[in-house]
C-alpha cells in the first residue's frame, strides 16, 4: 500500500468520521456552552469516557459473536460487590479482591455463554434471564447493602486528577483498549474469535472450537464487565447495587452506543476497537455539551437514542454498500 | 427482428474502474430457448441485473417486444413479464412451498390468507414439474435440489412470457435436470421466450436453439443458431482458445495401508455398513444422486456428525474423532465444502485469514502472537502456487469470483498440509477455465501423497478424474470399482449401480 491510498483509506474510515464529528462537537460546544472545556467539566467528561468506555469494549466482545450480553450490567455490579464483600467483610487485600471481581465476573460471563452453546438459544433470551438472576441473586445474598467503607488508597485514585483534569479511569481504560487491540490483532485467539463471530459453520468446518470460542468471548465479556463495575464503584466511593440502575440496565445504552457508533457489526465478526473508543469519547462530549446546555436529563437519553438508531441506520447503509461494490458484476 | 421478445442493444455498463458490458446486444426470439455463455466475470450477471431491474445500463437499451423499457427496480421487470430464477436461493425458507410460490399474489378469503387455495394452485405448478412434494412443507426441510425446483415452479407460477434461469441445474441431478428441461421445451412451444445461463455446455447444446457468448464484457457472438455448433466451437468463442482436453493419468502405486478406511460404519445421520479405502496418492470419486448421503458422509469423518458403528481407521489404527477440530488439527483431514459461501469461507474478512484459518493455532508464538506478516508468510505462496487472481491478499474473500474463491478454500487445506481431503463438488459454479485449473490442482495435490476424496455430481469430472469410484444411494455404499477413464463403461457402470 501506497501512503496515498494508505491515507485515502484512513479519510474514508468509519473512526476518521467519528474523529472529525467529535471535533467538531468540541469546538462547538466550546463556543456555545459556557464552562464546556472547564478543568472541572473535563475532568467529568474523561471519568465518563473511563466507563463508559470499558463498557463499551465489554459488549463489543461479545458482538463479536453476532450475540449481546443484557447482564452485562447485571455481572458488573455482582462483581463490584464481590470486590466490595471481600475487602469489607473479609478484609482480603485490594489486589486480591480485585483478582477475585474480575474472576467472578469472567465466570458470570462463561455462564452465559455455556447456556447460549450449549441451548442454541439466542444470547437475547438467554441474557435477559440471567440478568436477573444475577441481579436477584446478589441482593438476595447482600440484603441489597452496600459497601461503603472502601480503603482509601482506592477512594483516592477514585478521584485522583492527573493535570488536574484528567482522572485516571480514562487510563485504565486504555488499558482494557490496548490488550484488546492486541488480542483481536496479533493472537490467534483474537483472529479465532472474529472468525467464528463472522461465519461459525465455515469457522467450525475449519477445525475451530467455534463453541469453545464463543464462551470465551462471553468469558471476556464478563471480565471486562467486572473491570466496569469497579470503575464505577470508584466514582461513586461505594459499591451499592443500585449503582447501574435496576438489574444494571442502565449500562445498556452507552454498551450498545460505543461499538456500534464504531463500526462493530452486529452481526458479528467485525469490530474496531479504536471505534468503540471513540465512539465513547463522541457520546461523553455530546452528552456533556448538551447538559451544560442546560438540557434536562431525558432530553440527553433521547438525543442518545436517536444517536444509536442512527447509527444503526448507518451500519446497514454501510452493509448495504460494500455488497452493492461486492456485486459489480 | 420484429419476432424478437427481448432484446438488448448495445447496453454498456461501467463499474468504479471496471467496464463490466461494453456494447453488448443480445435478442431472444418468442418461443427461444436462447444460451448466454461466458465465463466468470465475462458479464454475464451484469447483463441479467440491466434485464432484471437491478442495473439500469449507461448505454443502450432494453426492448420488449419491440418497445424501450426502462425498468427501475426489479419489480417493474417483473411486473412486465420477466421471470427470474436466480443463482442464489431466494425463498423464504421458514415459509411454507405454497405460502412462497403465492408470496407475490396470495389467495384470500375474507382477507385472510387462504392455504387451501394456495395448496390447490401450488400443486399445479409442483406436478409440472413432476416435484412430488407436500405444498404445505416448509421450505427449510427441503433437499438444495428440492429448493431449486420450487423456485422454478415459482417463476413459472408468475405466468411470465420471458424466463431467465441462471445457473438453474448447478445442484439438480440428471435425472431431475431432464424432467426440467422437458418442461423448459415444453414451456417454449408455447411460445414462452428462455434464457439459460449455464456453465454446463452439454445441457446449452442439448437444450437451446440459439447462443450469446460474451468475453471480457464484449459479445463473441451475438443471438447465433447453435444448428452445427460443437462444444468446441463454444469453448473457443468463450476463452479466445481451444481447451485442453483433460484426463488424470492412472496412478501407479498403491500403498499397503489406506490413508483412511471405514468398515462397515453407521452413523447417526442414517449411513449403514459404509466400507471404503482412500489411499495415498489417490482419487476415490464419490458419486450419487443428490440425497444419497454423500456430503453427510462427509460430515460424520469430519467428526461434525457421530459414527454409531463400525470402525474408521486412520493410516490402519482405529480412531474415534471427536469433533472437527479433532479432525483437522489431530489427523490432518480437510474438507472442502460444497456451499462455498455458506461454510466454506468467511466472505467478509480477507483472502489472508481465510487460508491461515487453519493454522492460526500453529504458527502463533508465545501468547498466541500471530502478525499479518507470519499469517502472509503462509497465504502469499499458496495463493501464488494456485495462482489466486487479486491485487492484494487483504483483498475480502467476498469480491473474489467463484473459480478464485474456491481456489481460496483448497489453499486452506494446503497451509494445514492435510495428507485426507475430501472435496465436495470442486467445480459448481466455475468457469471453464478454473475448472480445468482445479481438475490439474486436485490431480497434483493427490500425486503428491494426499489422499483425496472427491464428491461431484458431475459425472463426466469424476470419470476424468477418480482413480477408483463409489456409489452411493440411500446412504449405502453399493458400488465400488476401479475407474477405466472410459466414460461409457464407467458412467454405464455407476446408472446401473443406482438404478439396476
Amino acid at each position: 500500500m501506497t501512503v496515498q491510498t494508505r491515507l485515502r483509506a484512513i479519510s474514508r474510515s468509519n473512526s476518521f468520521g467519528l474523529f472529525v464529528a467529535i471535533l467538531v462537537f468540541v469546538a462547538a460546544f466550546h463556543l456555545l456552552a459556557n464552562g464546556f472545556t472547564s478543568k472541572v467539566n473535563v475532568y467529568s467528561i474523561t471519568r465518563s469516557i473511563g466507563i463508559d468506555g470499558v463498557i463499551g469494549l465489554a459488549m463489543m466482545t461479545v458482538l463479536v459473536t453476532g450475540g449481546l450480553n443484557l447482564a452485562l450490567g447485571a455481572i458488573g455490579v455482582c462483581s463490584a460487590m464481590g470486590v466490595g464483600w471481600a475487602l469489607q467483610t473479609l478484609g482480603l487485600p485490594i489486589w486480591f479482591s480485585m483478582l477475585l471481581g474480575v474472576l467472578l465476573g469472567t465466570a458470570l460471563g462463561a455462564i452465559n455463554g455455556l447456556i447460549v452453546v450449549t441451548t442454541r438459544l439466542h444470547s437475547f433470551v438467554v441474557t435477559l434471564a440471567t440478568m436477573s438472576i444475577f441481579f436477584g441473586t446478589m441482593v438476595l445474598l447482600s440484603g441489597s447493602n452496600g459497601f461503603n467503607e472502601l480503603p482509601h488508597s482506592l477512594t483516592g485514585f477514585g478521584r485522583m486528577r492527573l493535570f488536574g483534569m484528567v482522572s485516571p479511569l480514562l487510563l485504565v481504560m486504555f488499558v482494557v483498549a490496548a490488550v484488546l487491540f492486541f488480542i483481536y490483532r496479533y493472537t490467534a485467539f483474537g483472529r479465532e474469535m472474529l472468525a467464528a463471530g463472522a461465519n461459525p459453520f465455515a469457522a467450525k468446518l475449519s477445525g475451530l472450537p467455534v463453541e469453545r470460542l464463543f464462551v470465551s468471548c462471553h468469558a471476556l465479556c464478563g471480565g471486562i464487565g467486572a473491570i466496569a463495575g469497579m470503575m464505577a464503584s470508584l466514582r461513586n466511593g461505594a459499591i451499592v447495587p443500585s449503582m447501574a440502575g435496576p438489574l444494571g440496565a442502565d449500562w445498556l445504552l452507552p454498551a450498545f452506543l460505543a461499538p456500534v457508533l464504531g463500526g462493530t457489526l452486529l452481526a458479528g465478526g467485525g469490530i474496531s476497537v479504536l471505534g468503540a473508543v471513540l465512539g465513547t469519547v463522541f457520546i461523553a462530549v455530546i452528552s456533556s455539551g448538551l447538559y451544560m446546555l442546560q438540557l434536562g436529563e431525558f432530553w440527553i437519553q433521547t438525543a442518545l437514542g436517536l444517536v444509536l438508531l442512527g447509527a444503526i441506520l448507518l451500519e446497514r447503509g454501510r452493509a448495504a454498500l460494500a455488497l452493492a461494490r461486492s456485486t459489480r458484476r | 427482428m420484429s419476432d424478437a421478445f427481448v432484446e438488448v442493444r448495445g447496453a454498456s455498463k461501467a463499474f468504479v474502474g471496471v467496464q463490466a458490458l461494453d456494447n453488448v446486444s443480445l435478442s431472444v426470439g418468442r418461443g427461444q430457448i436462447h444460451a448466454l455463455l461466458g465465463e466468470n466475470g465475462a458479464g454475464k450477471s451484469t447483463l441479467i441485473k440491466i434485464l432484471t431491474g437491478v442495473h439500469r445500463p449507461d448505454a443502450g437499451e432494453v426492448l420488449l417486444e419491440g418497445t424501450p423499457r426502462h425498468f427501475r427496480a426489479p419489480r417493474e421487470s417483473i411486473a412486465a413479464g420477466i421471470g427470474v430464477v436466480h443463482q442464489e436461493r431466494n425463498l423464504i425458507t421458514r415459509f411454507s412451498v405454497a405460502e412462497n410460490i403465492t408470496l407475490e399474489d396470495p389467495p384470500t378469503k375474507f382477507g385472510l390468507f387462504d392455504e387451501a387455495a394456495a395448496v390447490v394452485s401450488t400443486r399445479k405448478w409442483l406436478d409440472l414439474l413432476h416435484l412430488d412434494i407436500d405444498p404445505r412443507t416448509i421450505v427449510s426441510r427441503l433437499s438444495v435440489a428440492q429448493v431449486q425446483l420450487v423456485e422454478i415452479a415459482k417463476a413459472l407460477s408468475l405466468e411470465s412470457r420471458f424466463l431467465l434461469l441462471d445457473e438453474p441445474t448447478s445442484s439438480l441431478t440428471p435425472h431431475e435436470t431432464g424432467t426440467l428441461f422437458e418442461v423448459l421445451r415444453r414451456l417454449a412451444a408455447d411460445g414462452v421466450s428462455i434464457l439459460f445461463v449455464s456453465h454446463k455446455l452439454e445441457e446449452v447444446l442439448s437444450l437451446c436453439t440459439h447462443v450469446t457468448v460474451l468475453r471480457d464484457g464484449r459479445n463473441a457472438c451475438e443471438s447465433q443458431s447453435l444448428a452445427g455448433m460443437t462444444r468446441a466451437d463454444i469453448v473457443r468463442l468463450m476463452i479466445g482458445r481451444e481447451e485442453a482436453m483433460f484426463a488424470a493419468p492412472a496412478t501407479s502405486v498403491r500403498l499397503a495401508t489406506p490413508a483412511l478406511e471405514l468398515v462397515s460404519v453407521a452413523t447417526s445421520l442414517g449411513h449403514r455398513d459404509v466400507s471404503l479405502q482412500a489411499f495415498h496418492g489417490e482419487i476415490f470419486g464419490l458419486y450419487g444422486l443428490i440425497g444419497a448421503g454423500r456430503s453427510e458422509l462427509a460430515r460424520a469423518i469430519m467428526g461434525a456428525a457421530k459414527i454409531t458403528g463400525g470402525e474408521l481407521r486412520i493410516e490402519g489404527t482405529p480412531t474415534r474423532i471427536r469433533d472437527v477440530t479433532d479432525a483437522v488439527r489431530r489427523y490432518g483431514i480437510g474438507y472442502v465444502s460444497e456451499d462455498r459461501k455458506g461454510e466454506g469461507l468467511i466472505l467478509a474478512h480477507d483472502i489472508a485469514s481465510n487460508i491461515a484459518v487453519t493454522i492460526w493455532h500453529r504458527i502463533s508464538r508465545f501468547l498466541g502472537f500471530v502478525s499479518d506478516g507470519m499469517q502472509d508468510r503462509v497465504a502469499a505462496p499458496l495463493a501464488r502456487a494456485l495462482d489466486v487472481r487479486t491485487p492484494s491478499l487483504a483483498q475480502r474473500v467476498g469480491n473474489l469470483s467463484g473459480g478464485n474463491q474456491q481456489k481460496v478454500s483448497v489453499a486452506k487445506w494446503l497451509a494445514a498440509s492435510s495428507k485426507i481431503l475430501i472435496i465436495d463438488e470442486p467445480t459448481v459454479g466455475i468457469d471453464v477455465r478454473s475448472k480445468a485449473y482445479l481438475h490439474d490442482l486436485i490431480l497434483r495435490l493427490s500425486r503428491d501423497g494426499a489422499a483425496v476424496i472427491v464428491i461431484s455430481s458431475d459425472m463426466p469430472e469424476l470419470v476424468a478424474l477418480a482413480d477408483r469410484i463409489g456409489v452411493m444411494k440411500d446412504f449405502r455404499l453399493v458400488e465400488t470399482f476401479d475407474n477405466s477413464r472410459n466414460y461409457g463403461a464407467s458412467s454405464a457402470r455407476i446408472m446401473q449401480a443406482i438404478h439396476g
